[in-house]
């Protein structure tokens, strides 16, 4: 019988929910290439008010948020595949969860405040 | 005596690291996943640094008037700077975006013989490619630099 072990239980985890996240970023970042290509012709007058319109704002915090769970995901396979000292590996994949969420709290906040103000 | 041998020398190798990229020859499909890790990381650093960079605009007193207009030297070179990252960082998303699509169609079983994932492969980086020279030819066109 196989043994199953902690790691394999959140391996399969990470693995559905890097895909499940991905399949998420395909239409926020659609809508990111969108929203570059209608600020580019006037950031001056665009770029201010960008995230005062509700579907901008909900479309950012939520890129944010994906974007951030995706990549930790991502940069946690790549630090346990190429670093091989345990204690260095946790560390590696403490240090960027800590990274990631931090950014999207307060980028997350930083979007409702411009949502607020423009 | 083999078996001694070896086992002494899974010693001191220690735990092994994947993939050796070092070892192998190049072709298409190992090209392909190397860059999609690659452009991963390149767009995690991005995606932080951006996000920094809103929540730095957001906490500006009037963000509606703060268009940076120093003139200095220093600032020109980062903006050079900027445009080559600017490219990098574009050529990565497109890249990540349609391989990502690719690996997606592979884990629903789509794709995965080898003829099929080849071309493929070619037409992730010639997406990728064509997407980036679109992007900045309006960029250019827009003179928006």
């Amino acid at each position: 019988m196989v043994k199953i072990s902690h790691s394999t239980k959140t391996g399969s985890h990470h693995w559905l929910m890097q895909r499940i996240s991905a399949i998420a970023l395909i239409p926020l970042i659609l809508w990111l290439v969108l929203s570059l290509v209608q600020i580019a012709q006037d950031p001056q007058s665009y770029l201010p008010v960008f995230f005062a319109y509700p579907l901008n704002a909900v479309m950012g915090i939520l890129l944010i948020i994906a974007s951030m769970y995706h990549g930790s995901l991502g940069m946690r396979v790549i630090i346990e595949d190429y670093i091989s000292n345990k204690t260095k590996m946790h560390f590696y994949i403490m240090l960027v969860h800590f990274i990631s969420i931090t950014t999207a709290v307060a980028g997350v906040v930083a979007i409702i405040r411009l949502h607020l103000i423009g | 005596m083999t078996d001694e041998k070896h086992k002494s020398t899974k010693k001191t190798i220690g735990s092994p690291t994947s993939p050796h990229l070092q070892i192998y020859k190049w072709n298409i499909s190992s090209l392909t996943s190397i860059a999609h890790r690659f452009t991963g990381v390149v767009l995690y650093f991005s995606i932080i640094f951006i996000v920094w960079y809103i929540i730095y605009y957001a906490y500006q007193i009037n963000p509606a008037e703060s268009a940076e207009t120093c003139d200095c030297p220093l600032k020109k070179i980062f903006d050079s700077l900027f445009s080559l990252a600017a490219i990098g960082v574009t050529f990565s998303l497109y890249y990540h975006f349609a391989n990502g699509i690719r690996h997606l169609f592979w884990d629903i079983g789509k794709g995965f013989d080898v003829k099929t994932a080849r071309k493929t492969g070619y037409l992730t980086l010639f997406i990728a490619l064509l997407l980036t020279i679109i992007t900045f030819a309006i960029v250019i066109y827009l003179k928006l630099w």
